[in-house]
């Protein structure tokens, strides 16, 4: 139970609390990289791992100018500059900080390592020419970063074996944080993507609104019906499970649970169901889009970011997919541009969780004046649209407007130099966020706490209609149409 | 709640479907398909460039 009520704990904030933390970690770690258009270099330490057969050339400062600090030095400096910034949030948070601070260092030996073996020859060469340049027969072409899964396999096997350790580190367990943190570092870099193709960037835009229409009004009106009436579920039951199935996860189904005044346990026990299957996901849909998708790169993409659940899993599986289908493109010789992929799957995910706060009302309207109408009770209230509104998209734009105005700005190869600094900050915390949600995935508890009904709904919806769907909508609005290409 | 009381309480008798939920899911589905063969149409008449 306690992987759901971190869930809880991460999915409530929609005041400050996570969310303005990651908007200040964010926009901060961009600002220092932003320094480097002027001259001055403040996080070129940053520790990045290259694909390796020798481990002692795998980890290296990602700035030039930090070269003398060695692979362990900068390694060491990420972990310490990690440590403090995120022990003040911890603090700021109102945790406790010697406990956060301790069980950091697990959770970022443990996932960097991870990563680390991800970025092996034998797991990460993805070409005949890779493989040949590293020495190696053969791979599993995960691509380097193919460590995302290793970290996700890491944290569920503590979860799932070593429950007393996974229970010890879930004061650092934030995968709610660690996303968020990357989502709004992810706005600059996707800005810098766009800036180049411009137009396309807001045909895809358009596109995406879609999505909106999919999660809100198509799949919850299905998922809900099935869940009432092919499952029996009460109407407490069943409109958060559909929220968690349908829109973005655990907020969904937290948010939707406060609007029809659920008990908290409901969405706590639906919150443990969208963490498990978001993990399936994220281990089968990237290697079936790699499989059957690679031909339509951004069909692949706006279908992870509709099927995938969870804000966390579905713009990290969106990362993990542009590798693997744009490695899959390389080796078949064409060269698409880094980037495009993760943005739609981003673009996809942030335009659905905008929307959160609107559906809550809505749902807290028509059950407080038609469904559960008690005569004290309190009503349904336009400001429960800003009280649910996920504030780190707020960051997110922030930073996309500034990286777009640099970027057309001529800031040109200094800016890119910039944020891809901060993006090394973006993978880390992608890599925390893969962990995160590995320890917090206890299969076992499914059955033990008797969800075996829930998790049917959630089966069914998910596998016999969400994903199926999904696909659809994507290749209705994104077939045919391609990433640019390198040069 | 208790394994037990999940139990019990899931396996409690279908509350019917009322006319609110059935409107609910009835104008969700219409106003969702209407906006998606909308959104389609401008697609095809605004090709990616």
């Amino acid at each position: 139970m306690s992987e759901a009520i971190a869930s809880l704990r991460a999915a409530e904030p929609r005041r400050f609390g996570e969310d303005g933390l990651a908007v200040l970690v964010g926009i901060g770690v961009l600002i220092l990289a932003l320094v480097s258009l002027y001259g001055r270099d403040l996080l070129g330490w940053a520790v990045t791992t290259a694909v390796w057969t020798d481990p002692a050339k795998a980890l290296g400062a990602v700035s030039k100018v930090y070269a003398g600090l060695g692979g362990a030095g900068a390694l060491a400096a990420t972990y310490v500059a990690l440590l403090v910034v995120l022990s003040a949030g911890a603090a700021a948070l109102g945790g406790d900080v010697k406990k956060f601070a301790i069980a950091f260092t697990f959770v970022f030996v443990l996932a960097y390592a991870s990563w680390f073996v991800g970025s092996w020859a034998y797991v990460a060469a993805v070409t005949p020419a890779d493989q040949a340049k590293f020495g190696v027969s053969w791979s599993l072409r995960l691509t380097n970063e193919g460590g995302y899964i290793v970290a996700l396999i890491a944290g569920l096997v503590i979860a799932n074996f070593f429950p007393r350790f996974a229970d010890w580190l879930k004061e650092a367990i934030r995968p709610e944080l660690y996303i968020k943190i990357a989502i709004v570092l992810l706005g600059a870099f996707i800005a810098v993507t766009a800036a180049g193709k411009l137009t396309l960037a807001s045909s895809l835009l358009l596109r995406g609104v879609a999505a909106i229409v999919e999660a809100y009004l198509i799949y919850w009106a299905v998922v809900y019906y099935i869940a009432r009436k092919w499952f029996g579920f009460s109407r407490e039951w069943a409109a958060p499970l559909a929220s968690g199935v349908s829109i973005c996860g655990v907020a969904a189904a937290i948010a939707t649970g406060g609007a029809i005044r659920a008990r908290p346990q409901v969405a706590v026990l639906v919150s443990s169901l969208v963490v498990v299957f978001a993990v399936v996901e994220v281990l089968i849909l990237p290697f079936l889009a790699q499989t059957f998708l690679s031909s339509q790169p951004l069909v692949a993409a706006a279908w992870i970011g509709l099927a995938v659940k969870t804000d966390g899993a579905a713009v990290a599986a969106g990362g993990i997919t542009e590798s693997l289908v744009l490695a899959k493109a390389a080796a078949e010789g064409i060269a698409y541009q880094p980037g495009w992929l993760i943005a739609v799957t981003t673009t996809v995910k942030v335009f659905i969780d905008i929307f959160i706060g609107v559906w809550a009302f809505i749902l807290a309207y028509v059950w407080t004046n038609h469904i559960d109408v008690k005569p004290d009770a309190e009503k349904a209230r336009p400001s429960e649209i800003w009280a649910r509104f996920p504030k780190f998209v707020l960051g997110f734009v922030a930073t996309f407007v500034a990286g777009l105005a640099l970027a057309l700005g001529g800031a040109g190869p200094k800016l890119a130099a910039a944020v891809g600094e901060a993006n090394t900050f973006r993978i880390i915390f992608f890599i925390l966020t893969f962990f995160s949600i590995g320890v917090l995935t206890d299969f076992r508890k499914l059955w033990r706490e008797g969800l075996g009904k829930l998790a049917a709904v959630y089966l069914v919806s998910l596998f016999g209609f969400v994903i199926w769907v999904g696909l659809i909508i994507s290749w209705l609005f994104f077939a045919g149409v391609k990433p640019p290409l390198v040069g | 709640m208790s394994d037990q009381e999940l139990r019990d309480e899931l396996k409690a008798p279908t509350e019917p479907l009322l006319p609110i939920e059935k409107k609910l899911i009835g104008w969700s589905l219409g106003i969702g398909v209407t906006l998606l063969v909308l959104l389609a149409v401008v697609n095809h008449f605004l090709p990616v460039s």
